[in-house]
């Protein structure tokens, strides 16, 4: 019994999740529009760096970088995903289907984290070879991969919450903004802190990567939690 | 009628107690000691004295009252989730509003010690950033307010971002004091032990101002009650 | 007052007052908004009453 309505969320999950990967191939909206903002984000990076000098490496700064692109550009993306369930009424029907709550949240989550790694692994390579020389990266291969990860599951577990609660709003990607950024400052400032432990190398670098991976591992564990279980009062208002 | 006279005595009472501190701490507490001042041959000449630690007569309580006071916001907004009761989402969004002002508070009299103590205006120091976060959350909990025509959706809503706000704010200090800030070099200065006085100051402001906080509270909570008495009398008059 | 506290007042940081004074200033601004508050509702209460009463009269009337 119990595990026929396991069998049957995950069923739902993938149904739902299916769908919005299905609509993505078909229309490819979210990922040019999230690429495209992020490659605006690094010719205004350029601006800002252009008179920094020779002296400047922008290797110092690279993780924060990265990351700020990341944020607005998953900012852009939780609200186009949400918009577009609003505007179609796919919502209200998946609401009026018996489809449970958290098995919704938990697609939607995880559809919105694929759409970002996506982006994030489209960026990275260009933003490397704008910003950084060869062979300037100093961990190992497999640093920069873990935090992003963990940094994205952060963002689009509680990015989802948050975009539901700002598609029903009158300022809707404003409010949206609002709040995120402080929500996210805990996480983004442990995934900065992991990302640039792995791009600078150096002493006790590894110990500062697991230190922040550490601090990700426990955000996203908490506040995944705490979306989950407010998100049914969220879908239900 | 009772409780009126009980929140005014606490609100008199607080006030009495904050003040007693403020002045106790500024003009007869003996500053707490920090390192000792040696000459050269090594002879202890005395202990510098430490003026940070009088931050906490007014500072810290202030701060620690903002944060009991968002804890209501998060207590009330599970109650209003679990009973869809109208006055919880007021009790609710009076405590935040209640945090705001304390938030306001702990934010200006930091700032303010900063400068005096550290020579800057602002540091990314842990607990100036992560109130500094807090003060973002708060008002990010009333612009989503602001942006909620439909009553029990901006109730609910709002309930729901409280509640995270308040899980957010305590991570939000521990990661800003565990991630290394390569920029800023956090300064701190921690005071020895408080002697008996120190301590009768710190604890006087601190309970005068969970008083002040906790009859604020219930004032406004008073004011919106008496405000929704007055709109069904004016509909009764006009009906 | 503190002997130790009236010398380093001022010899050693004549600041002090000034921070002192700052502290001051906001406290009061708390201490004045808070009285407003309760005013505030005083007045309010007053009023509804006045308010109540005059409905129920009008009750009676009719």
């Amino acid at each position: 019994m119990a595990s026929e309505a396991r069998g049957l969320g995950v069923r739902q999950f993938k149904a739902i999740l299916r769908k919005d990967i299905v609509m993505e191939l078909r229309t490819k909206e979210m990922i040019t529009s999230m690429g495209i903002y992020a490659l605006l984000t690094m010719v205004i990076y350029q601006v800002a760096l252009s008179q920094s000098g020779t002296a400047f490496d922008p290797r110092n700064i690279a993780a924060g970088l990265l990351w700020l692109a990341f944020v607005f550009t998953s900012m852009l993306g939780l609200n186009r995903s949400l918009v577009h369930e609003k505007d179609q009424g796919c919502l209200e029907a998946l609401l009026l289907s018996p489809v449970d709550r958290p098995v919704i949240f938990f697609s939607k989550a995880v559809g919105n984290l694929v759409f970002l790694l996506i982006v994030q692994v489209l960026t990275i390579p260009v933003f490397a070879f704008l910003f950084l020389q060869e062979g300037s990266y100093a961990g190992e291969w497999w640093m920069i991969p873990l935090a992003l990860l963990a940094g994205s599951v952060g963002i689009s577990g509680v990015g989802t919450l948050l975009a539901t609660m700002s598609v029903n709003t009158k300022g809707k990607d404003f409010v949206l903004a609002v709040l995120f950024v402080p929500l996210m400052y805990p996480l983004l400032l442990a995934a900065v802190s992991a990302t640039s432990a792995a791009v600078l190398g150096g002493d006790g670098s590894v110990q500062q990567f697991w230190t922040g991976m550490g601090m990700m591992a426990g955000f996203d564990a908490i506040m995944l939690l705490a979306s989950f279980a407010l998100y049914e009062f969220i879908v239900g208002a | 009628m009772n409780r009126h006279i009980v929140v005014l005595s606490l609100l008199v009472l607080g006030g009495v107690m904050t003040t007693t501190a403020f002045i106790m701490a500024f003009f007869f507490t003996p500053p707490v000691l920090g390192p000792a001042v040696t000459n050269e041959a090594g002879r202890i000449l005395g202990y510098q004295p430490l003026f940070s630690q009088k931050i906490f007569y007014f500072h810290v309580p202030v701060a620690l009252a903002s944060f009991l006071v968002f804890f209501f916001t998060a207590y009330y907004g599970v109650r209003f989730l679990m009973t869809k009761e109208k006055q919880y989402d007021t009790r609710a969004r009076i405590a935040t509003e209640v945090t705001l002002l304390f938030v306001i508070l702990t934010m200006a009299t930091g700032i303010l010690w900063t400068r005096f103590e550290w020579g800057r205006w602002w540091v990314w120091e842990p607990r100036l950033t992560t109130y500094f976060i807090m003060t973002l959350l708060v008002i990010a909990y009333f612009v989503l307010r602001n942006s909620i025509e439909d009553e029990e959706r901006r109730a609910t809503y709002a309930a729901v971002f409280g509640i995270i706000a308040f899980i957010d704010a305590p991570i939000s200090f521990a990661i800003t004091r565990i991630i290394p800030s390569s920029v800023h070099p956090v300064v701190l200065r921690s005071g020895g032990g408080l002697t008996g006085s120190q301590l009768a100051a710190f604890l006087i402001g601190l309970f005068g101002m969970l008083m002040i906080g906790y009859a604020l509270y219930q004032t406004r909570v008073r004011e919106e009650l008496a405000h929704d008495r007055l709109e069904a009398v004016k509909a009764a008059l006009e009906g | 007052m503190d002997p130790v506290l009236q010398e380093i007042y001022t010899l050693v940081v004549p600041a002090i007052p000034y921070v002192a004074g700052a502290y001051a200033i906001l406290w009061v601004a708390l201490v004045v908004y808070i009285g407003m508050t309760y005013s505030r509702v005083g007045h309010l209460e007053k009023e509804i009453a006045a308010l109540e009463e005059s409905l129920e009269r009008r009750g009676v009337g009719m």
